[in-house]
């Protein structure tokens, strides 16, 4: 965007904030002597990993937190008039009128017992005190500006009744209703699939265009950023540690942790991939695999003969080769995870799975030799590990189940998977709430491997963790497939991590697959529009100028 | 222990539980005298020097009929407990576990009973069984059952889909294993919660059965019995009445308390 002219006052103010939190564990310092100023029609990025202290910024700027939340210093100021010094009574009416939030995830920031239609019309009427009549047609009229085709049907319906979306696009138009002279935005497109995600930046550039509103736009995708934001600043640890021109940083970040996460980014170029199986004969094939999730009942089918049964997916058919890694991308819904579990047998399935030659025509054929070859690994770290088991127990478990080695040597080969993973071996005797999310997902790939598995399934397995683990993650997971030799159906919605990870990628949609083809021919001409869309949607960053060839050790 | 010990609650909670739980354990060890002995020259006094908490109609020491009925009291309400929870535990879990039909066919019945009150469903019971202790323990057990299979069911059903469960139903784990060692640990909080709420339901629900001459039988020191005999003569001293009431409000609230904060303390959102 163009510069802003030095003299105009800037709209938000943050000058040396500090604040913590009490807790049980004594004080905790959340933000330590943060800096920034967004002026008018200007962006305001702020990046950094979970836990950096993005979100408590945000709720300090709308003072808008918890009891054990204490001010230990600094300013913010809206429009030059300070925050901090404001009474409860004038933040309330400030809120939603000046400084306008909008959220991360949109099914749970709109009531949904009221109407999408009363949601935006009770601000209106609150902060800018028109009659019913005016704000229904001015709530109607901010609906179609934010894109949605038929506002006036659209403010009938319940939160329910929308698609992600759609929510989404009524609480911005929520958000920019009042013309308020700032915008938090908080990982706003984090709970949306890729696409939709696409158009409501876009929606938001757009808007941003024609009001000259200030934004600060929190994120942990670097990508998406660089195509909103001007100015950023990287927080870690509370403190800010690099700001300035969003194109400068990223293109020569000056602080290691910048750095890192700019080099942490998945880019296609940089494969990772262990070498291409070179035998053409499947380990295990999918032929036309069908996995229903609702059969109406007999009654059901007598009192309404228009119900069908409805599929997770549908006619799917593909195979892996051993020491294949096989990228299967779609956005959320397409029946990636569906076909995850139905191929480890946790949901019944039509059609029929051929694994090393056998053939298993339903979930219950398959027997204890399947599974143990075919392991999964889950999505959340959290909660793929018992919190009752010790993470060496849980580690010892597969190698009982299977007899894999002998009782007295089951220490020695759990401190091994330990260390397999990049884990210390005493970490043999912790729960899992005493490892971070990073360390818990790497002893549940352990967990995995420990049953010398010929295929392990990755259902989105970084898809919760912060950039820097997931590169790590990822490099593991090549090394891991490398020793062992162990096939790998990859299961992500991260085009650019798969493509640097994948021999072949299969994408999927709607619970079908769109098509499939060999990683490198990923930017062929000839690749269906659905799989050009989720290429284009996907913002390649250049590698920084400073290249950061030492691996700072994380996690 | 320690989160249970923050809250004042949790605190008040301990130390009543802990007095009854000694005068349960002790109680009849500790009388100064024996509970049926009849002293014909000192009937329904008020507290004194010689009978620190009075005497009932026939002259017989209150200090001490509360601390020899303080076990059977106690013990009532804990094994009417015990045998509802487990009962109860154990047709939730199933429930649970098997889903569908089951599970439907097994709630159905159960909402059945849950409609009717648990009091009345109790004097039904022991109206079939006959009046007596043990009558009493197993209606006022057979009465929490169904309440408990909600608590155990619902429990097991947020516990069932988490990951780690799933996981070890893909490395094909049998069913007790998944059941005794990946969904029961992580889903008895609540149920140990909810069941020492129950035993001071229990102990009251014992109390009444007890008033109404459908529990313990005379000359038993259980404490809802006494309040019952002592009714009669509660304008002459009231302290008849008054001494056991309060004793079985101790250990009501005692266990309530206790329970409370137990629950905030397993209460994963309380922990950082």
């Amino acid at each position: 965007m163009d510069s802003t002219p030095a003299a105009e006052r800037p709209v938000l103010t943050v000058d040396g904030y500090s604040m913590a939190y009490d807790t049980d564990e004594g004080r905790i310092e959340a933000l330590k002597n943060v800096s920034l100023s967004i002026h008018r029609g200007e962006t305001h990025a702020i990046v950094g990993e979970s836990g950096s202290g993005k979100t408590t910024l945000a709720w300090a700027i709308t003072r808008y937190l918890p009891d054990n939340a204490h001010d230990l210093g600094g300013a913010i100021l809206l429009s030059s008039e300070d925050m901090l010094a404001k009474t409860a009574a004038e933040l309330t009416d400030l809120r939603g009128r000046r400084l306008a939030m909008v959220y991360q995830d949109p099914s749970s920031s709109l009531n949904p017992s009221m109407t999408l239609g009363d949601q935006v019309t009770e601000v209106l009427r609150r902060h800018r005190a028109m009659s019913p009549q005016e704000a229904r047609s001015e709530a109607e009229a901010a609906l179609a500006r934010t894109g949605i085709r038929n506002p006036a049907a659209m403010m009938t319906r319940y939160p329910h009744e929308a698609s992600g979306g759609e929510k989404q696009r009524v609480i911005i138009a929520t958000a920019f209703a009042c013309n308020p002279e700032l915008i938090i935005f908080d990982e706003p497109t984090t709970a949306l699939d890729i696409l939709t995600a696409n158009q409501i930046i876009e929606l938001f550039l757009e808007l941003r265009e024609e009001t000259g509103v200030a934004a600060l736009y929190i994120s942990h995708d670097l990508g998406l950023v660089s195509r909103v934001a001007d100015t950023v600043s990287v927080l870690y640890q509370g403190e800010v540690v690099e700001q300035g021109d969003l194109k400068t940083v990223f293109a020569a970040p000056a602080h290691a942790y910048t750095q890192r996460l700019l080099a942490a980014l998945p880019r296609p170029q940089d494969r990772l991939a262990v070498a291409a199986p070179q035998t053409d004969t499947p380990l295990m094939s999918l032929e036309n695999i069908g996995v229903c999730y609702y059969t109406p009942s007999l009654l059901t089918r007598l009192l309404e003969p228009k119900t069908v049964a409805q599929y997770g997916a549908r006619h799917i058919s593909f195979s892996v080769r051993p020491g294949e890694l096989l990228g299967v991308v779609g956005e959320s819904g397409s029946g990636k995870s569906t076909i995850a579990k139905a191929a480890t047998g946790l949901h019944p399935f039509e059609g029929r799975i051929v694994f090393d030659g056998k053939v298993y025509d339903s979930a219950r054929a398959l027997d204890r030799a399947y599974r143990r070859q075919v392991q999964i690994v889950f999505q959340h770290p959290d909660g793929s590990l018992n919190p009752r088991e010790t993470i060496g127990r849980i580690l010892a478990r597969p190698l009982r189940l299977y007899d894999l080695v002998p009782r007295a040597q089951i220490a020695k080969r759990v401190a091994e998977l330990l260390e397999m993973v990049l884990l210390p071996p005493e970490f043999a005797s912790r729960y899992p709430h005493q490892l971070s999310g990073g360390q818990k997902q790497r002893v549940a790939i352990a967990r995995a491997f420990a049953a010398e598995p010929r295929l392990v399934i990755c259902d989105e397995i970084t898809a919760s963790l912060d950039v820097s683990v997931q590169a790590t993650m990822a490099r593991l997971l090549v090394d891991l497939q490398a020793r062992s030799g162990a096939a790998c159906i990859f299961i992500t919605h991260d085009l650019n991590l798969v493509r640097q990870l994948a021999h072949r990628i299969v994408v999927m949609r709607n619970g079908a697959i769109v098509e499939s083809f060999a990683a490198e021919d990923t930017e062929q001409t000839d690749r269906a529009p659905y799989t050009r869309e989720l290429i284009d949607a996907v913002p390649v960053l250049d590698r920084p100028a400073i290249s950061a060839t030492t691996e700072v050790p994380h996690q | 222990m320690g989160r249970i010990l923050s809250t004042s609650n949790g605190v008040a909670g301990v130390i009543l539980l802990t007095i009854v739980l000694t005068a349960a354990l002790f109680g009849p060890w500790i009388a100064p005298y024996d509970p049926q002995l009849f002293h014909s020259q000192a009937r329904l006094q008020g507290p004194s020097a010689t009978h620190w908490l009075g005497t009932d109609q026939f002259g017989r020491d209150l200090l001490s009929r509360i601390l020899n009925g303080a076990p059977s009291t106690v013990l009532f309400g804990m094994g009417a407990t015990s045998l509802g929870v487990c009962a109860g535990t154990v047709i939730g879990v199933i429930a649970g576990v098997a889903g569908g039909r089951t599970d439907g066919v097994i709630m159905r019945i159960l909402d059945g009973m849950l409609a009717m009150p648990e009091l009345l469903f109790t004097l039904l019971i022991v109206t079939f069984l006959g009046g007596g202790t043990l009558q009493a323990l197993l209606a006022v057990g057979v009465a929490f059952t169904p309440g408990m299979a909600r608590i155990a069911r619902s429990a097991v059903l947020s516990v069932r889909t988490r990951e780690y469960v799933l996981a070890a139903r893909a490395r094909g784990e049998s069913r007790s294993w998944i059941v005794l060692r990946e969904v029961l640990p992580n889903a008895i909080g609540p149920i140990i919660v909810e069941a020492t709420i129950r035993v001071s339901f229990a102990i009251m629900i014992g109390a009444t059965l007890g008033f109404l001459g459908l529990g313990a039988q005379p000359p038993s020191t259980e404490w809802g019995l006494m309040v019952s005999e002592a009714r009669q003569f509660m304008f002459r001293n009231p302290w008849g009445v008054i001494i056991p009431g309060i004793a079985i409000a101790m250990t009501a609230m005692g266990f309530n308390l206790f329970g409370d904060a137990l629950r905030d303390a397993f209460d994963p959102k309380r922990s950082l």
